[in-house]
């Protein structure tokens, strides 16, 4: 067999480490990822987010990589309530106070601020030659919620690895303090209502169990495809404390529509989700990288969900790149999911109006521009509009609801700036 | 070592001179004593004695582990320190014959770095395997001895552990250190002189180890995926670099290269010398 390569300077590196020389790679430095992400709506929530990880390579092809990440919430969020021709009082979330929602206007919470903590750990160690085992632990604090997640996954690699198995699970425990104690699903949030509102104090707990299998196999030199299933399972508390579902008057007549009473939504206390994904990624003359993938989930709340991503990385000269990238997205309503309630039927036994449950497309159009320098520096930044659109009119609008819009559009706005360097 | 070794000093200090050959000397034996393989109380011996077992590695041995593992990857799994147990059909002492091609079948699926495991600073061997530092070892032992006395003497040295060299300090007498390459026809003959001031050069040749069989010469370099001597390589080649372990190294895979030695060495941009 004929070596055609050049292999002195490899060669001289690996002897530098080999005899405690110094050498490029002589210690093993922290990878410090930085960023720091702004996400507006148009009118409602925005929200600001600073991330910072850190790995580094303990020994050799053993990692550790930690990350925080701050994220400060403020602005209004829709309640699931449908608008009225009149104004419109609510209960804070609290129960202690109300506020006003104009005319004809979609109510949203107006005193929806929350700030979140958020600490993952990573350990990534080879057990065998082929064989990695990532362990990770995630802890995530917020004023009405704490969440701690344990994870662990083996990855195995086979054929020159050009093939990798992955397994993993995790495990997920939360427990949700809703301001002002949890409300009783179904009552109602009236402050005028009698008896007055029934709260249930309890802290409430959820857990989830993920599982995961994937497969990696490498094409050729510049192209590689990647396929996961999942299956996730949550059970215990699902509901929002916070979105209502309006009932609205059934009876023909000038108040045909008009929402009479709010009542605390009621999910499921159970979820299972399966989903399949793919992940393809070709390398183009040694420069330009192309991106896709394919998502579909699918629960046992009805709601099946598409998503594609795709981008383009182009190299410019000098260390820039440049890459455009466009996702879309569409899920059909959980089966529980109104618009609305009539007050001639009676309240089925789980109903939420939160449009984040309903039936949706979004669209994200970005680019991200950035620079890396062949030292481990490197900085980017992130452009991103998102619209997220749905029924507006549905046909099962009555009265003055005919005229309102149901399902209002979101648009976001999505600026973020990263820097990377060694330390 | 097995082989003649050598100390020089350019100094007339003679008590300076014998601190560095005990300095020399005993870095030299304690290297020996802990990578020979052919010895029954090291860690190299637990290791080809543990099959199917993982064995934990001390700092030093881990790095070499790992340096032979970097070379096996970087030469396409030409450079491999479990190659040795082709000794056992290969005996290169000019008299025995050429083994059988079965006979290399049945000691070819015991050789290649890929099927050890190294993990963790440990090392497990499949049954069967061996490894031998070898190929390694005596150039290892010369960087080191020449990294050590580099930072505590100031007069020249060259450290000449058989034909792997490395020169350290300044040379009072004269501008370079001449080095006289071996002509592999004619012991004890130059073919070729190096000029060194500073770094290494190592050798790698079949000047006294072959077997001829039926005519044919068969040198001790053996391809670890064939189990035959390579075809049509150099009598010798010797290499000159930073370190005598990359010289070494080098030098070992341009024998395995055969006829396309010195196109190889071409493309390594270090100063070498072929003897056909």
């Amino acid at each position: 067999m004929q070596l055609k390569r050049k292999l002195s300077g490899a060669l001289s590196l690996a002897s530098c480490s080999l005899l405690g020389l110094p050498s490029a790679q002589a210690e093993s430095k922290w990878d410090i990822d930085t960023a720091l992400m702004y996400y507006s709506e148009n009118d409602r929530v925005s929200a600001f987010e600073p991330i910072l990880s850190m790995k580094k390579e303990l020994s050799d092809d053993e990692f550790l990589n930690l990350k925080f990440t701050l994220d400060s919430l403020t602005g209004a969020s829709a309640t699931g309530a449908v608008p009225s021709t009149q104004v419109q009082t609510f209960s804070t979330p609290s129960g202690n106070d109300t506020y006003l929602v104009a005319a004809n206007e979609t109510p949203l919470d107006p005193t929806f601020l929350d700030t979140r903590a958020q600490f993952t750990l990573n350990w990534d160690k080879p057990l065998e030659r082929d064989l990695r085992r990532n362990l990770g632990f995630n802890i995530s604090r917020e004023y009405d919620f704490t969440s701690l997640a344990a994870n662990a996954s083996w990855t195995w690699d086979t054929n020159l690895k050009n093939t990798s198995y992955t397994v993993g699970a995790n495990l997920e425990l939360d427990r949700i303090e809703p301001v002002g104690g949890a409300p009783l699903p179904l009552s109602s949030q009236d402050p005028a209502a009698s008896p007055p509102i029934l709260r249930d104090g309890d802290t409430k707990q959820k857990h989830i169990v993920d599982i995961l299998f994937g497969l990696t196999q490498i094409i050729d030199r510049t192209s590689l495809v990647q396929f996961n299933v999942s299956y996730s399972l949550a059970d215990g508390y699902l509901n929002d404390p916070y979105k209502l579902v309006s009932i609205v008057d059934s009876g023909v007549g000038p108040n045909q529509g008009e929402p009479i009473d709010q009542i605390y939504e009621n999910r499921p206390d159970s979820r299972h989700r399966t989903g399949l994904f793919s992940h393809y990624k070709k390398q183009f003359g040694d420069r330009d990288i192309f991106s896709i993938s394919y998502r579909w989930m699918t629960d046992d709340w009805g709601i099946d969900s598409h998503t594609i991503d795709t981008s383009y990385r182009w190299r410019l000269d000098n260390g820039y790149f440049i890459q455009p990238g466009f996702r879309y997205y569409e899920q059909s309503a959980a089966s529980f999911y109104r618009y609305f309630l009539l007050d001639s039927d009676a309240i089925p036994e789980t109903v939420t109006a939160d449009y984040r449950l309903g039936e949706m497309e979004t669209y994200t159009v970005g680019v991200k521009f950035g620079y890396s320098d062949n030292r481990n520096n490197s900085w980017s930044i992130r452009l991103e509009r998102y619209l997220q659109t749905g029924e507006s009119h549905p046909d099962n609008a009555i009265g003055q609801l005919v005229n309102q819009d149901l399902y209002p559009d979101v648009e976001a706005t999505i600026i973020q700036f990263s820097y990377s360097f060694q330390w | 070592m097995a082989s003649p070794c050598e100390v020089l000093v350019d100094s007339v200090d003679s008590g300076l001179v014998h601190e560095i050959v005990a300095c020399a000397a005993t870095e030299a034996s304690r290297i020996e004593r802990k990578f020979s393989r052919y010895l029954d109380d090291n860690l190299i011996y637990q290791i080809n004695h543990s099959p199917d077992q993982f064995v934990d590695l001390d700092p030093e041995t881990d790095r070499i582990i790992a340096f032979a593992f970097e070379c096996h990857t970087l030469s396409e799994g030409l450079f491999d320190i479990s190659s040795g147990i082709l000794q056992k059909a290969w005996r290169f002492d000019g008299k025995h014959s050429v083994p059988t091609q079965q006979r290399l079948d049945e000691l070819l699926p015991f050789i290649g770095l890929d099927r050890i495991t190294h993990v963790n600073s440990r090392l497990k061997l499949p049954e069967g395997m061996q490894i031998d530092l070898g190929g390694i070892g005596k150039e290892y032992a010369v960087d080191r001895i020449v990294g050590f006395l580099r930072d505590r003497y100031e007069p020249g040295i060259l450290i000449n552990l058989g034909g792997d060299i490395a020169v350290t300090g300044v040379l009072q007498s004269r501008e370079h250190w001449n080095v006289g390459i071996e002509d592999p026809n004619r012991h004890q003959q130059a073919a070729s002189i190096f000029n060194i001031r500073r770094g290494a050069i190592a050798t790698s040749g079949d000047a006294n180890r072959y077997i001829l069989h039926r005519g044919k010469r068969y040198g001790h370099i053996l391809n670890p995926k064939t189990g035959w001597p390579v075809d049509d390589a150099p009598r010798s080649v010797t290499v000159g670099a930073d370190t005598c372990t990359d010289a070494g190294i080098i030098a070992t895979l341009a024998m395995l290269q055969g006829k396309h030695a010195e196109n190889f060495l071409d493309q390594q941009g270090l100063r070498y010398y072929c003897h056909r």
